[in-house]
């Protein structure tokens, strides 16, 4: 078998809130192809955010390895952390985080700047994502001025301003309505059509569709579909009895 | 980065909070036009003084006193020396003949020349006219080695004449002269006869009145504007002189023993007047220079800029108070921002690079409305002076200088200082934005 795209091994992240010590994941093995959708699924607090926080660089685990490529994210320093961030890793959060104060087509030509491409080049580019996503008449609004499946789109287009090999996306289609949340999705297939790998987290079982893997998580280790599937029957009687 | 892409980046981040940024600036543009108007204030102030202090004097002479040694300058000048109780007569340094010669031996003095007030009392009078100015004889035969000019007439004193200053002439009245009049124009004294009446009072002043002496000068050179002592002063021959003196002491003067009351030494070069004085002052006389005037003024300058800057100073860091905590707000409602720049791959030195330049563009910007504001102040403040002044200014004296002046070095400080100020309280807030954990920032609410 070949080397997958990524690899974390015996992954631990715990969080120290005041006194109690929180275990967001707890020994997670996981292997990602290069060009597979991964869909991550579980519960809230099950970890899969900080599953994908660390994949993309964002976080430190508490212990264990990441490799993506030849990459060990886990002994990287802060700038180096920040270079891969920036060349392999495109972000799409629940939240857009667009930032207000900038066109759609400036949002998306941001991640260019810290690239250091030139202003003209950055333009060009994003208006071309923009197109891509649809939104090419929308370019010069401001994201108060569009919906939320259309603030998503911009998102998913900067997310791709730099060309990277993996798409991390946490909960997209979780504050849309349901044909927006769609569209997105229909997006993220697309992405990972062109050969891109694309990691998702959600609680929306349509992804499953379009996924090459499905990953359980309850309670910050990987189950299979069975023990998924039985914990949140339990987790459903206990809110009964209740 | 690119330096450029970074300005731009840092005026649009400003931009999209333009009242706040006014705000907080504003603080730096009160700091700012403080430092700028009581520094030039300063600078105004020490001009015009040293203006005043230039014209005592040309700056290639040096003046030189006797030296009293531990005894101090308490002593009579005139005691001759072993006579008269003085204790430290022997640590004295009379400006006796053997004394010019050394003088004239320092390096860099071009002319010695002694000078000896009249010690009569006395009153000077031409055609009716009373007039009183200093008479001093002076040990040259050409005024021209003082460094002074003729404005007509000669330079060259002769036995009987005199050559007198530049304002000599408005220092003549009628006596008969009631206060309502007005005064009649000064008098052309050139090639006139001046009748200079001489007075003493013989031994206890028990007489009925002073034995006088009457004296005949002849004006034969008025010197030109020197702004100094001299235009106040009547020069003769400094025989003249010793005569008249010798007649109020009623004694012969010994040159060799008791010396001159002072010398004028002139040195070749304004540079080398400081250096010259020290040397008399090492060898025991006292020697003063406009120069030495000048720099205790100046240091004085020096304290009461540095004290106006103080204040000014206070204001600014008040501002920077203004501008830390502006920035540390920003930073906690932008981490999401910060979050979102480090996700798409800015890294802690480009986060730094905006916090801190966002810091210093408010000073920047507050740093440019303070140096407008202050320089304007300034212009304002001299036009309201100078109508004062011109109000207040003596018929006659120099006209009244300006009071404020703002040299471009002053701005271009201010304008670096209060850029750095706000680099400075951007700081901490921008070290922090820098080393926010990106997914901690993400998440922050």
């Amino acid at each position: 078998m070949s080397q997958p795209f990524a690899r974390m091994t015996g992954l631990f992240k715990t969080y120290d809130m005041g006194a109690a010590k929180i275990r967001a994941l707890n020994g997670v093995d996981l292997d990602i192809e290069a060009g597979s959708l991964s869909v991550i699924m579980g519960p809230s607090g099950s970890g899969k955010s900080t599953l994908l926080h660390l994949l993309g660089g964002l976080d430190r685990p508490s212990n264990g390895q990441i490799e993506v490529g030849a990459q060990a994210l886990d002994k990287m320093d802060e700038n180096a952390l920040a270079l891969y961030r920036r060349k392999t890793v495109g972000f799409i959060f629940q939240s857009f985080n667009l930032l207000p104060s900038m066109t759609a087509v400036d949002n998306v030509a941001l991640p260019m700047r810290f690239a250091r491409i030139p202003r003209r080049q950055r333009y060009e580019q994003a208006l071309k994502l923009l197109e891509r996503v649809g939104l090419a008449d929308r370019a010069y609004h401001r994201p108060t001025q569009l919906s939320g499946g259309q603030q998503q789109r911009v998102a998913v287009a900067r997310s791709l301003a730099n060309d990277p090999k993996l798409i991390l996306a946490d909960e997209p289609t979780g504050n849309l309505d349901l044909s927006s949340g769609a569209s997105i999705m229909r997006l993220l297939a697309d992405l990972h059509r062109s050969g891109r790998t694309v990691v998702v987290v959600t609680h929306d079982a349509r992804m499953t569709h379009f996924a090459t893997q499905t990953v359980h998580l309850i309670d910050g280790q990987v189950v299979t579909e069975k023990e998924y599937e039985a914990a949140l029957e339990m987790l459903i009687a206990e809110e009964e009895e209740l | 980065m690119a330096s450029f892409e970074l300005i731009a980046t840092i005026f649009e981040n400003l931009g999209r909070r333009k009242a706040r940024v006014a705000l907080t600036a504003m603080g730096v543009v009160i700091g700012t036009a403080a430092v700028v108007v009581l520094v030039s204030l300063g600078i105004g102030l020490q001009r015009s003084a040293t203006a005043e202090l230039g014209s005592i004097g040309s700056l290639t002479q040096i003046q030189v006193y006797p030296g009293y040694g531990e005894s101090g300058p308490g002593m009579v000048m005139r005691a001759a020396p072993g006579g008269g109780g003085g204790g430290g007569a022997t640590d004295q340094k009379l400006l006796t003949s053997e004394a010019l010669q050394e003088l004239s031996a320092l390096p860099g003095v071009v002319a010695v020349i002694p000078q000896e007030y009249s010690q009569a009392g006395g009153m000077i009078s031409f055609e009716g006219l009373e007039g009183y100015s200093s008479i001093i004889g002076i040990g040259t035969n050409d005024l021209g080695d003082m460094g002074l000019t003729a404005e007509t007439g000669t330079l060259e004193l002769r036995h009987s004449t005199a050559v007198i200053g530049h304002r000599v002439p408005e220092n003549f009245f009628d006596p008969r002269q009631r206060f309502e009049q007005e005064r009649p124009e000064p008098p052309d004294l050139m090639g006139k006869q001046l009748v200079l009446t001489l007075e003493k009072w013989e031994g206890d002043g028990s007489q009925s009145g002073p034995t006088r002496k009457v004296i005949q000068l002849r004006v034969i050179g008025i010197i030109a504007e020197a702004r100094a002592e001299a235009d106040y002063s009547i020069y003769v021959p400094l025989d003249d002189i010793t005569a008249i003196n010798e007649w109020v002491l009623g004694r012969r003067i010994s040159r060799a023993k008791e010396g001159y009351s002072s010398v004028l030494v002139q040195v070749e070069d304004v540079s080398q007047a400081l250096e010259v004085a020290d040397l008399i002052t090492e060898l025991g006389y006292q020697a003063y220079t406009p120069q030495s005037f000048i720099q205790s003024a100046n240091r004085i300058f020096l304290i009461l800029q540095a004290v106006f800057g103080g204040i000014g100073a206070i204001s600014l860091l008040v501002a920077a108070i203004g501008i830390a905590n502006t920035m540390t707000m920003a930073i906690l409602e932008r981490t999401r921002e910060i979050g979102l720049l480090k996700a798409i791959g800015a890294t802690n030195q480009d986060v730094l690079s905006i916090f801190l330049g966002e810091a210093a563009g408010i000073g920047f910007i507050g740093g440019i409305g303070g140096v407008l504001i202050g320089w304007i102040g300034g212009q304002v403040i001299n036009v309201l002076a100078m109508a004062f002044l011109v109000g207040q200014a003596t018929e006659g004296g120099p006209p009244p200088s300006i009071a404020i002046h703002t040299p471009l070095w002053l701005s271009l400080f201010a304008l670096v200082f209060a850029t750095l100020i706000g680099l400075l309280s951007g700081l901490y807030p921008a070290l922090r934005a820098a080393t926010l954990v990106p997914v901690t920032a993400l998440k922050y609410e």
